[in-house]
């Protein structure tokens, strides 16, 4: 039993030595498609989540997101839904769009904003939605950037 | 609606609410449990005590706002108000807590025989008090439950109501009584007792944070 | 050295400068290695390494930062396209959430992308091969934090403040609980937004308002006390000891690692160098009693090294204490190395790259 543990660790170690060794050359990479086939997705409430509806304009399209809820009674980022106006530098100077968020055919909000200062307002349609009014980042559910090629725009659920 | 069917609905509902309710009241409770390291019994007796305090928390709060003719979900500055108020006494019972357990170095830290009395005694309902302040906490579920309650044909079956609905809930808690088992390793006490300071600190800045919005807010 | 030289050389870059980088790293590796096996000492030349590692990877860092976006902060914009790189220390606080949820809760993204190499699967990857091999010695070998307050630990000959209340080593674990339980409740990685001293040299978000003023304070006193101050006055890794939930979190994975330190009780007489040389208090006389250190042991070498009578020594599981020693520090220390220079002597010739950059 002594002998077959010493045998069991000493072939452990020169395993640990090859897996050192074999890592940054083969191993890395099968280690990491196996954590990202995990099925994980980063938190909607960080990403704005997925695509839910393309919107699309003359020159360009609104991604229109689903919704990101609370999903805990101490989350401190409040729930929103997303919009990205995309590409950004095909937009007018001046946008204005009545967007309709779940797709029944009656606009939800009407999202005007400035493209090059960014500054703009979202007044909703209905109660599901908060009005937004301002420039920039006001908080992490409500703002209007420039991330990447698009412009998003946030604004907070009820 | 008959009694039954209420009581199913209030049921099923608290059963679906569970996670979150274990999740948001995880930071009180298990600390709590593990720091006594009492078998599995004690611990089960601390767990009936947190969960009794959080009933009490639960029908008190839906038979004042009842009374007062109040739907919590439509007020959100008394919600405020309230998030805030019940954020600072789970701080100062965490905080109290860690202090009242019977172990140096706070007994040197609180020579008054008056104090260590107090702190006797406190230690042996702590779990009540924090389950009791845990149930005015208002989290989003405790909200849905009672706009539901509200809807109701009397104070007698929105408590009723709430009652199921807890029941639902506390179904999710039984599992945290096998913690008994770290009871064994003679560190757990000093972690736990760390933990209570660590998350008394936490909730006491959400209370300010809170109570300072709803002041400014008026 | 052939593996070695294959994997500083690996990754081509445009430039003079990258290869002269790579060339130095190589052969500051190399020499210490060498003088590992020379010296027969492990802890003195590694900590060269850990040190090098941690005032670089700031340098680098920050200078990235700089010349991307203007600022060490962290802009709303770049969480939203998910350009933040993904942090080891984050791995404690995402499980909860990730098993229940699916969901990771930080603003990066899973796969590398151009604009964020350091991804969720790539960090989590490169930790699990690590913490396979090495257990806790990845706070050793692979922290690129740790190295910062190992460096100011070795300033001072001698420690101004040896008497050190040993219940304070267990204030990691209870800030491991308390961040798992509030991460799980809140949705959001708490020590990050709350705890972490290394912010105060990468990256933090932007100061916007009260909660966000009171987080940097409490970021700057951590890292000034933690990291810098106690580690001058105690000579010990005080942040690393009292603090990182990280590292409670590592301590668990000693139990898997093959390699250990172990003592030999027929030569030990308790003359305690060994505790004293010890920079995170994981021997002590209980664990001298047990025969070998406590869990929270970073295989740093210290001990080993600081032992006059060769009672500690490096163990292979499931062999016998002191039978084969060197063949065991040896398999650890190749082990070891390897990945160290794979991923701390990339980080290494990377800030020096910037840093020739900047000269030439």
């Amino acid at each position: 039993m002594k002998r077959l543990r010493s045998i069991l660790g000493n072939t452990l170690a020169w395993v640990s030595l090859a897996l050192a060794v074999l890592t940054p050359f083969l191993l890395l990479g099968w280690f990491q498609h196996a954590v990202a086939s995990a099925g994980l997705r980063i938190d909607p409430l960080y990403t704005g989540g997925e695509i839910a509806r393309v919107a699309q304009r003359e020159g360009y399209r609104i991604e229109i997101y689903r919704p990101a809820p609370r999903r805990s009674p101490f989350q401190k980022i409040d729930p929103f839904i997303q919009m990205v106006w995309c590409p950004a530098d095909r937009l007018p100077a001046r946008v204005s769009d009545e967007v309709d968020v779940d797709g029944d055919g009656v606009p939800d909000l009407l999202v005007t904003f400035d493209s090059k200062t960014l500054a703009g307002s979202v007044t909703p349609r209905n109660t599901r939605f908060r009005a937004m009014h301002g420039a920039g980042v006001i908080s992490f559910a409500e703002l209007i950037a420039r991330v990447n090629d698009g412009i998003v725009v946030r604004t907070r659920l009820r | 609606m008959g009694a039954a069917g209420l009581a199913a609905e209030a049921f099923a509902l608290g059963v679906s609410s569970g996670p979150v309710c274990v999740a948001s009241c995880a930071p009180v409770l298990l600390p709590v449990l593990v720091a006594e390291r009492k078998a599995a019994w004690g611990t089960g007796a601390l767990l009936a005590q947190f969960l009794a305090g959080r009933l009490a928390g639960y029908l008190g709060f839906a038979c004042i706002a009842w009374l007062l003719g109040a739907s919590m979900s439509g007020q959100p500055r008394a919600r405020t108000w309230a998030f805030g108020l019940s954020d600072l006494a789970i701080a100062a019972l965490l905080a109290g807590y860690g202090f009242a357990m019977r172990r140096k170095p706070f007994e040197k830290a609180c020579p008054a025989n008056w104090v260590r009395r107090f702190a006797a005694r406190y230690s042996s309902f702590a779990s009540l008090c924090l389950g009791f302040a845990s149930g005015l906490s208002l989290c989003p579920p405790f909200v849905a439950a009672g706009v539901r309650a509200a809807q109701t044909a009397g104070l007698p079956s929105a408590l009723f109501f709430f009652l199921c609905f807890f029941l639902g809930t506390s179904v999710w808690f039984a599992p945290s009584v096998s913690l008994a088992m770290l009871r064994r390793l003679e560190a757990v006490g000093i972690v736990a007792r760390m933990v209570l300071f660590l998350l008394a600190g936490y909730y006491g800045y959400l209370a300010v944070i809170a109570l300072g919005r709803a002041y400014l807010n008026g | 050295m052939l593996v070695w030289a294959l994997l500083m050389f690996s990754r081509p870059e445009p430039g003079v400068a990258p290869r002269i980088a790579a060339a130095v790293t190589l052969l500051f590796m190399v020499t210490l290695f060498y003088q590992m096996m020379r010296t027969y000492e492990t802890h003195r030349w590694r900590r060269y390494f850990f040190a090098a590692l941690g005032f670089l990877f700031p340098v680098g860092f920050i200078w990235e930062l700089i010349a991307l976006r203007g600022t060490m902060s962290i802009p709303v914009e770049r969480m939203i396209s998910g350009d933040t790189p993904f942090c080891f220390m984050v791995i404690p606080m995402a499980i909860v959430p990730a098993a229940i949820g699916r969901t990771v809760v930080f603003p990066g993204s899973i796969l590398p992308t151009a604009s964020n190499p350091h991804a969720v699967a790539m960090m989590v990857a490169l930790w699990l091969a690590a913490t396979l091999v090495m257990g806790k010695g990845w706070c050793s070998y692979g922290c690129f934090f740790g190295g910062i307050e190992e460096g100011f630990a070795a300033v001072p000959k001698k420690a101004r403040i040896s008497k050190i209340d040993l219940r304070w080593r267990w204030m990691p674990w209870a800030v491991l609980a308390a961040i798992v339980l509030l991460s799980a409740a809140t949705l959001s990685p708490v020590y990050c937004s709350w705890l972490c001293p290394f912010k105060t040299v990468t990256e933090y978000p932007q100061v916007r308002n009260f909660e966000t003023a009171v987080q940097m304070g409490i970021f700057v006193t951590l890292f000034l006390g933690l990291v810098v101050a106690l580690p001058l006055l105690t000579r010990k890794r005080t942040q690393c000891s009292f603090l990182c939930p990280f590292g409670a979190f590592q301590s668990v994975f000693n139990k898997i690692g093959v390699f250990e330190v172990r003592l030999d009780r027929s030569k030990c007489k308790p003359c305690v160098l060994c505790e004293k040389a010890c920079p995170t208090l994981s021997i002590g006389t209980d664990a001298l009693e047990s025969g070998k250190p406590r869990l929270s042991c970073m295989k740093c070498g210290a001990c080993v090294d600081a032992c006059p009578r060769d009672a500690l020594v490096w163990h292979i599981k499931g062999t016998e204490v002191g039978a084969a020693p060197e063949r065991a520090r040896l398999l650890h220390l190749y082990s070891a190395w390897a990945l160290a220079v794979m991923f701390g002597g990339s980080i290494i010739a990377t800030s020096l790259t910037k840093l020739i950059g900047l000269v030439a």
